[in-house]
């Protein structure tokens, strides 16, 4: 559906996206992650057609992105980066103005929406908390019930609760075979509602991957505190773990997903003290590609 | 042309021009009621206490006596030209660049309706706020003449004279849309918009003073425009036409530029 090819998108700063190849098929959800700057926002430029890339193509729905813009927004939604609404607009003035300017006339699904994130579109936008500017935002772009959806940061500002709404409502979208681009940095968020990732860097895409690969190629830590801490190293070398010896007898192992059953099962044979599973998520993998010496 | 977008832009921006007709229809009502037929000599005698090139700067070189004369002179050799100057400027910018640089033209490009559709109803909002205005200045000016004045003013000449006027700053609003048209950046789009405005007006009023500086009138885009000899029927069509086709010329550039351009949204 969202097809980007060799993309290469460049600033007079040499800053942009380079030679970008993605695509994200009818009803997947795409998590576009990385560090600030680093090229989410220009890809999505392109994508919407606010800027012409130097080489390279991207389509969506099989149109080109910069050439059909205004036939693709038909059935497109967006929520920017940094939303900016029209000066002085009242919240409900500003839904109307959407829905007239886009030729929709069911509002149906608005309505249910301000239910869902228990918004009262009345009273002047400038008046809004951040929270309820994000709200309107994500209401516009899913209101005419777009097939294709890219967000830039949805759920900045959102409180908790309001976050969560907003995973159930992607699942719901993507049960009903829709397209969506997300780009995040609620690493919970991605994890529970994106079927890929895309690691973006310095305006190359560094990783792509599906969610569950990526989760088991993820190393586990255990630290475990065995009776007899030099015999449990010895076993669990010969058993070619990756294991040290910390502080106060407590090793530290590293184990991939698929071996955790043979670690388990290995670390059976003398016995623990005291046993830990050191804080892992996804948001770890994620780290790796942040950082300044990531891959 | 989108009609959503410029019934919003109308009530945006109406407050704007309401305020600049309240203030043009002021000086004409000041400027009406000091005009009197039977002494135009002390008028004439008034002027002689100020520096004759101030008064040339100004565009009141030309004695006239007749009411249509005396207003064009007095109202519309400045004061018609200044004062709409600033509406253009913030309106100009208002309209394209300042939406690009707070991103909210974000949410009009978001809609399936094309950027050439959207500048044109931008600029279109632009050339008829103008034109409303000078209708309203048209209006107004009969009305007012018509009480305090009954029968002298001469309706066909007032009526060439705004026509040209009309034109001559729908010129200076497509100058500054055109820049904020081109810049992504308010300063950029407020700094050139409301520059060329400026030194053209600093130009024709320059041009008056003396024949060796006249030719800074003509390079001006005020050029062309000298609202006494409208109203005492000079040729007004090649005039109109050379307006025209700066209004056109700008607007279509304009246009071009944005529907090429990046923007950083």
């Amino acid at each position: 559906m969202i097809n980007v090819r060799g993309l290469t998108l460049k600033y007079p700063s040499g800053k942009g996206v380079f030679e970008l190849d993605f695509s994200v098929k009818k009803g997947q959800v795409m998590g576009y992650l990385g560090p600030n700057g680093a090229g989410k926002t220009t890809t999505i430029r392109a994508l919407l057609g606010f800027m012409k890339p130097n080489s390279g193509t991207c389509s969506i729905g099989g149109l080109d992105c910069s050439k059909s813009a205004p036939e693709i927004k038909k059935a497109l939604g967006y929520i920017p980066g940094e939303i900016a609404f029209l000066d002085g607009m009242n919240g409900d003035e500003f839904l109307k103005f959407m829905h007239d300017m886009r030729g929709t006339k069911d509002l149906s699904r608005q309505k249910q929406l301000l239910e869902m994130f228990e918004l009262d579109p009345k009273g002047k936008i400038k008046k809004f908390s951040k929270g309820m500017k994000q709200k309107l935002g994500i209401i516009t772009a899913f209101m005419h019930n777009p097939d294709v959806l890219i967000l830039d940061e949805p759920t900045s500002g959102l409180d908790p609760l309001m976050q969560s709404r907003f995973v159930e409502l992607i699942l719901n979208e993507k049960n009903k075979g829709k397209t969506i681009l997300m780009s995040s940095h609620v690493f919970d968020e991605v994890e529970k509602t994106c079927d890929n990732v895309l690691i973006i860097k310095d305006g190359r895409i560094v990783k792509q991957s599906d969610v569950q690969t990526l989760k088991n190629s993820q190393r586990k830590g255990f630290e475990i505190k065995p009776a007899d801490a030099a015999s449990a190293l010895i076993i669990l070398k010969a058993a070619g773990f990756q294991v040290s010896l910390v502080a106060g007898g407590i090793l530290e192992v590293f184990v991939t997903g698929e071996n955790v059953d043979r670690f388990i099962k290995t670390a059976a044979q003398f016995s623990i003290l005291n046993f830990d599973i050191k804080t892992q998520s996804i948001e770890d993998i994620f780290m790796q590609f942040y950082g300044k010496e990531g891959k | 042309m989108s009609v959503t977008l410029l019934k919003t832009v109308f009530k945006k921006n109406w407050t704007l021009l309401l305020i600049f007709f309240c203030i043009l229809m002021m000086y004409m009502s000041v400027m009406v009621s000091m005009y009197d037929p039977n002494d135009m000599e002390a008028l004439t005698s008034m002027l002689k206490l100020f520096p004759a090139n101030l008064m040339k700067a100004m565009g009141f070189s030309k004695m006239v006596t007749d009411l249509t004369g005396y207003l064009a002179s007095w109202l519309y050799g400045l004061l018609m030209l200044g004062f709409p100057m600033v509406y253009c400027i913030i309106l100009g910018n208002r309209l394209v660049a300042k939406m690009v640089d707070d991103s909210s033209f974000a949410y009009l490009l978001s809609t399936p309706n094309s950027r050439v559709k959207i500048i044109i109803t931008q600029g279109f909002y632009a050339l008829v706020s103008i034109m409303l205005l000078f209708a309203g200045l048209f209006t107004s000016g009969i009305i007012i003449c018509s009480v305090m004045f009954p029968g002298m003013l001469d309706i066909g000449a007032f009526f060439r004279l705004n026509l040209t006027t009309m034109l001559v700053n729908m010129a200076v609003m497509m100058i500054s849309f055109f820049f904020s048209c081109l810049f992504n950046d308010t300063k950029l789009s407020l700094g050139f918009g409301s520059g060329f405005p400026i030194v053209f007006l600093l130009m024709n009023m320059l041009g008056g003073v003396s024949k060796d500086s006249e030719i800074l009138k003509k390079l001006s885009i005020y050029g062309f425009y000298d609202p006494v000899d409208l109203v005492h029927g000079s040729e007004i069509l090649g005039v109109n036409l050379f307006y025209i086709g700066i209004i056109a010329v700008l607007f279509v550039s304009g246009i071009l530029i944005f529907n090429k351009k990046r923007l950083p949204l």
